[in-house]
């Protein structure tokens, strides 16, 4: 019997030396987490999550925060549900929707459908809307990240959510691929891609949110606009006012892209 | 005079010790690792272990003083001292072992990990593992155009590389001193050597934020060199890095 | 016990078998086979708080040790019945005996821990067990007739074994060991498919699609590099467990007699476990080499990243396995009075050991202080640094293998005296190989290793290892005739060995143990999040790869649990012998 337990004892030591060792002999390194699916599978989501999608688009893709803030820019969105019959009724609506899901989905790809007062374009007597067509141009949302959107703007507002999580559409591309992008070497694309004319006017086009850009190479020069786009809160152009313009086009663009925008300011004279 | 095997042993396993630290730290100036010596110590220890132990009459040799130190009734002042000296000893190793020091914790990055199947780079996505440097073709092909190649990774280098990695490649430019972890060194047959073009790639575009976790990110002040560098410009440093240091990439076919 | 284990898997049969046919009707009725499913977290279920990885992995691994241990024995049963049948010495026929009897105990409980593998794997893992049943259907099944063969072929081996003795009976028992060991092997194979399918996928398209050939998807790239490794590494385990046993018979052992007994076939199992340990580092290299050129992915997984410290463990590991059969050897020395001639090499032999392993052992990364990281001047080490990667490795193993071969040459010539007239002209031709064998070991590893590119890095270990086999092959060879004819010194005393030898005999076993269940985690691990790799993706909880010191707990665990089941199975084959007479407890029956 002793031998026995001599041996029972010889083997636990040794096993636990190869435990320790490997515990305490070597670096414990912790491996990555595996990665996150690329696509997100929606007909696997809750409505909780497609709820949470809509307002990461809203907050991130779609850019809609860059207008629908606290700064006035765009009409705030929280109290829809309320206003909706109103709104319906109202002679100046030019579109075709009776319930708050059409409604939505109209304004999202048709901004100009109603144009809440006071919010138009400039010049335009509140018939035109500036805001793009998030289905199109530069911010590019598929028909299920409307979808998203509308069933976030939806909850939000505190009215039920009737939208339904589309299962046929082609899966969403989760975040992080939406920000893992190509770097732009076209000045007009880039413009539109940062959505710089919602707010400058350039050649006639675009709003008067920021100050003119048409002739800015004349007046500025590089280092000039390298801050001001980088930093534009710390030198504000006469009768504009701060705050209006997002501060983190510095993480957001590529360094060449910083460049290619810049080479087209400094020419416009 | 025979010495006793127990004092050969102990007088062997010195040697060792003081025979490491000799040849380390004083002939060839390059500090042997205290963790990794401890560890050395232990298989020697093992082996010494073994020469002294594998004969019946040695071991009982080996063994007496410690056998008569326990149980011989003349040596009990001697016992009592040993056994009064041994747990202050392991107290006071202890306690030296656990006391805090200004010493930083260490740091333990992976230097190669494992790159991702397929990475996005220069808003490609490019898949690791059949990326191949487009000039290399070019060096069997046409060898003038190959060395002009180099040349102008050279001066890409010289321009963006030395100043952390060194104008000999060996990691050892002007700013390196002021960098943890150290740039990497080329000349060493661990690094470059032991690489394939594409992972030197994914690498260099990517830089310090583009690391995997395990290998500590936020501490490589390498840059992202794809919002400087050019893709053809990145594919002629990589051409330089192996042409200076004379290293092949590493490769699965033969040349 | 070994009945029920026959009905455990009869019970698994029954139930699995109509399902699986079921299953494959099904998708022959539909004409295709559906893609690999893309699972959810929901898609696992939670069974009683039970962590299911865990749960499949300790059961995986138990399942392994224990399938290991009751393949190789038979293999070495049967080759030593073989010598016995030859050298018609009995003493051989009866260790072999002895052998399958301790295989025998082991083999049921290897059953019912398939089946609880089996069972896990269905009720964790439910659409992977689901889609790999799709695809080997026919295998499983041929899997379940094999082991009917096989379970047949062992009872009437073992029970047959006193009664099939002499002349023509002889040959048929040995021809059922035969078929006892091919149905084992085969069984091993297709086990094996299932596996490295997962690893390497074949015969099924990027979406997971099966084609329908089951024969390219159980002929996958790492099929054979695994068989390989895993055969030769089978009969190494086998050997050492085998080799603890008699360890400790001979450590509790009653008299002379059975000392001897069991101290012979303590060194008969352990040159076994020596002469399948020499070529094992080969079929690893081989191994890691195809996963390499199957997938750098998988390769630089293996050998760079992460796991890159979990060889400077198994380092650990194999230097230990190294060192005590070697110390085994040396100890064995007692045994004969003509061993002192050699010992005085010993300590020499040990010195080069002894530094191959620290070369071995030297890691790729140093754990460096911050003092040291100054002195140094960065992380690169001019001295270590190259002792860190594969050239020097590759070299030290080599030289590491033709000391114990040394080791092993020492005791054999111990206690014999040659006595042809051409003794010093073939010592001569001995060291010269020797000689030679290790100067170009060292040129190869060193000036392929580092003057040359990679490939020749990678092809240099192919003429190391050559280099070494023919060393070896060559002065094992010369020494047989040298010795042919020879005269022995003293008469041998078997059990002359200190206890000391028997501890470097469990310590083989348990080194083997722990290190077969570390290796089976990096195997495992390489694959990360994916079931079946780029294929299917494991979306459960447990998808993440764990630090290697959960591992190794993971893995110190299962091997405590295996040992003490390996204590209860020799614990029951000793019981079975024990017989208690109890005074007047019978009624007396009238005569």
């Amino acid at each position: 019997m002793r031998q026995f337990l001599t041996v029972v004892a010889f083997t636990l030591l040794t096993i636990g030396f190869f435990a320790a060792y490997s515990n305490y002999g070597i670096p414990q390194i912790e491996p990555a987490p595996p990665p996150k699916e690329e696509k997100l599978d929606l007909a696997a989501m809750s409505p909780e999550q497609f709820i949470a999608l809509g307002e990461r688009i809203f907050n991130g893709k779609g850019t809609c925060t860059l207008c629908h803030n606290e700064l006035g820019r765009a009409p705030m969105l929280g109290n829809l549900a309320d206003i909706l019959p109103e709104r319906l009724k109202d002679p100046r609506y030019k579109g075709a929707a009776e319930d708050l899901e059409a409604y939505l989905i109209e304004s999202l790809i048709e901004p100009s459908a109603f144009v809440v007062a006071g919010f138009g374009k400039k010049g335009s007597n509140d018939a035109e809307s500036p805001m793009p067509n998030v289905a199109g141009g530069s911010i590019g949302l598929a028909e299920a990240e409307v979808a998203a959107v509308v069933a976030y703007l939806q909850d939000s507002s505190g009215a039920e959510v009737t939208v339904e999580i589309p299962t046929d559409a082609d899966a969403v591309e989760a975040e992080e691929e939406a920000e893992e992008r190509e770097a732009i070497t076209e000045p007009d694309l880039l413009m539109a891609k940062f959505t710089c004319p919602a707010c400058h006017k350039i050649n006639g086009q675009g709003g008067d949110v920021g100050p003119e850009l048409s002739k800015i190479g004349a007046s500025r020069d590089r280092a000039y606009l390298r801050r001001a786009l980088l930093d534009p809160n710390g030198d504000i152009a006469e009768g504009f006012e701060a705050d209006m313009m997002p501060d983190d086009l510095g993480e957001q663009m590529f360094v060449t892209e910083l460049e290619v925008l810049l080479d087209f300011l400094t020419a416009l004279k | 005079m025979k010495i006793p095997r127990l004092l050969q042993a102990v007088l062997v396993l010195a040697g060792v010790y003081f025979g490491f630290v000799l040849v380390f730290d004083v002939i060839l100036d390059a500090v042997i690792p205290s963790s990794l010596l401890a560890m050395y110590m232990f298989f020697a220890t093992a082996g010494v272990f073994m020469v002294f132990t594998y004969d019946e009459e040695q071991t009982r040799e080996l063994v007496a003083p410690i056998k008569a130190l326990v149980e011989d009734p003349s040596k009990r002042p001697w016992r009592n001292i040993v056994f009064a000296i041994l747990p202050l000893a392991a107290g006071a190793g202890t306690y030296v072992q656990m006391q805090p020091s200004l010493e930083a914790p260490l740091e333990l990055r992976t230097i190669h990990p494992a790159p991702p199947s397929t990475a996005k780079i220069y808003g490609k996505r490019v898949n690791l593992l059949k990326l191949e440097n487009p000039f290399r073709k070019i060096e069997k092909e046409d060898p003038d155009r190959f060395r002009e190649l180099v040349g102008e990774g050279a001066a890409v280098y010289i321009r963006n590389c030395q100043f952390c990695h060194g104008d000999k490649l060996d990691g050892r430019g002007p700013y390196a001193d002021a960098l943890n972890p150290t740039p990497l060194n080329f000349q060493d047959v661990g690094t470059i050597a032991q690489l394939q073009e594409s992972y030197l790639f994914w690498r260099i575009t990517t830089g310090g934020p583009g690391l995997p976790k395990e290998a500590a990110p936020w501490i490589s002040s390498m840059p992202v060199w794809q919002d400087f560098l050019k893709e053809d410009e990145v594919w002629k440093v990589i051409l330089f890095l192996y042409d200076y240091t004379g290293h092949r990439p590493r490769s699965w076919e033969h040349e | 016990m070994n009945r029920s284990g026959l009905i455990i898997c009869l019970a698994i049969a029954a139930v699995v078998f109509p399902g699986l046919t079921a299953l494959a009707q099904e998708v022959a009725v539909a004409g295709a086979y559906a893609p690999a499913p893309k699972l959810t977290t929901a898609d696992y279920p939670t069974i009683a708080g039970v962590n299911s990885r865990i749960a499949v992995w300790i059961f995986a691994q138990l399942h392994l040790w224990f399938a290991a241990f009751v393949l190789a024995v038979p293999i070495f049963v049967f080759i030593i019945e073989v010598i016995g049948m030859r050298t018609r010495d009995k003493r051989y026929d009866d260790m072999a005996y002895e052998f399958i009897k301790v295989a025998i105990t082991a083999y049921s409980l290897t059953a019912i821990l398939g089946g609880m593998l089996l069972f896990s794997l269905i009720l964790f893992y439910p659409h992977l067990f689901n889609y790999l049943a799709t695809i080997f259907t026919e295998s499983m099944f041929y899997y379940a007739v094999l082991f009917f063969v096989e379970s047949a072929a062992l009872y009437i081996y073992y029970y047959g074994w006193h009664w099939l003795q002499g002349g023509f009976k002889k040959w048929v028992h040995l021809t059922l060991g035969l078929i006892l060991n091919a149905a084992g092997t085969t069984l091993m194979l297709l086990a094996n498919a299932w596996l490295t399918f997962m690893m390497s996928p074949a015969g099924v398209d990027g979406a997971g699609v099966f084609s329908g050939d089951a024969w390219a998807a159980i002929h996958n790239f790492l099929w054979n590099p695994i068989n390989i490794h895993r055969f030769v590494a089978n009969i190494a385990y086998g050997g050492s467990i085998v080799g603890a046993y008699a360890a400790f018979k001979f450590l509790t052992a009653n008299g002379p007699s059975e000392r001897a007994h069991y101290d012979w076939m303590g060194y008969n199992a352990n040159f076994i476990a020596i002469c399948a340990l020499l070529p094992l580092p080969f079929a690893g290299y081989y191994l890691a080499a195809e996963i390499y050129t199957y997938s750098q992915q998988l390769g630089i997984t293996l050998m760079g990243g992460i796991f890159a410290w979990l060889f400077i463990i198994q380092a650990v590991l194999i230097g230990t396995l190294f060192l005590s059969a070697n110390y085994y050897l040396w100890c064995g020395m007692g045994r004969s009075d003509g061993a002192k001639r050699y010992t005085k090499y010993i300590k020499y032999i040990a010195v080069v050991l002894v530094g191959a392993f620290l070369v071995w052992f030297t890691p790729h990364t140093l754990v460096l202080t911050n003092e040291e990281l100054k002195a140094l001047g960065g992380p690169h080490h001019k001295i270590l640094g190259p002792l860190g990667i594969m050239p020097a490795k590759n070299t030290a193993v080599n030289v590491m293998i033709l000391f114990t071969a040394l080791s092993f040459m020492f005791y054999r010539r111990a206690n014999k005296i040659a006595t042809v007239g051409w003794v010093n002209a073939g010592n001569a031709i001995q060291v010269a190989l020797f000689t030679a064998g290790i100067a170009n070991i060292l040129f190869l590893g060193i000036y392929h290793g580092y003057f040359t590119n990679t490939v020749y890095k990678v092809a240099a270990s192919i003429p190391q290892v050559l280099t070494t086999v023919i060393v070896i092959v060559g002065s094992i060879t010369l020494d047989s005739f040298i010795y042919r004819g020879s005269r022995e010194v003293a008469p041998l005393h078997w059990g002359r060995i200190p206890a000391r030898a028997q501890y470097a005999l469990f310590l083989l076993a348990v080194s083997f143990t722990w290190l077969m269940g570390l290796m089976g985690y990096i195997r495992s691990g390489i694959r990360q999040h994916w079931h079946v790799v780029d294929i299917m993706r494991d979306a459960s909880a447990d998808a993440f790869t764990p630090t290697l010191g959960y591992a190794a707990n993971v893995v110190s665990v299962a091997a405590i649990l295996f040992m003490a089941m390996v204590i209860f199975v020799f614990w029951i084959a000793q019981v079975s012998g024990n017989k208690t007479l109890p005074a007047g407890y019978w009624k007396e029956q009238p005569p």
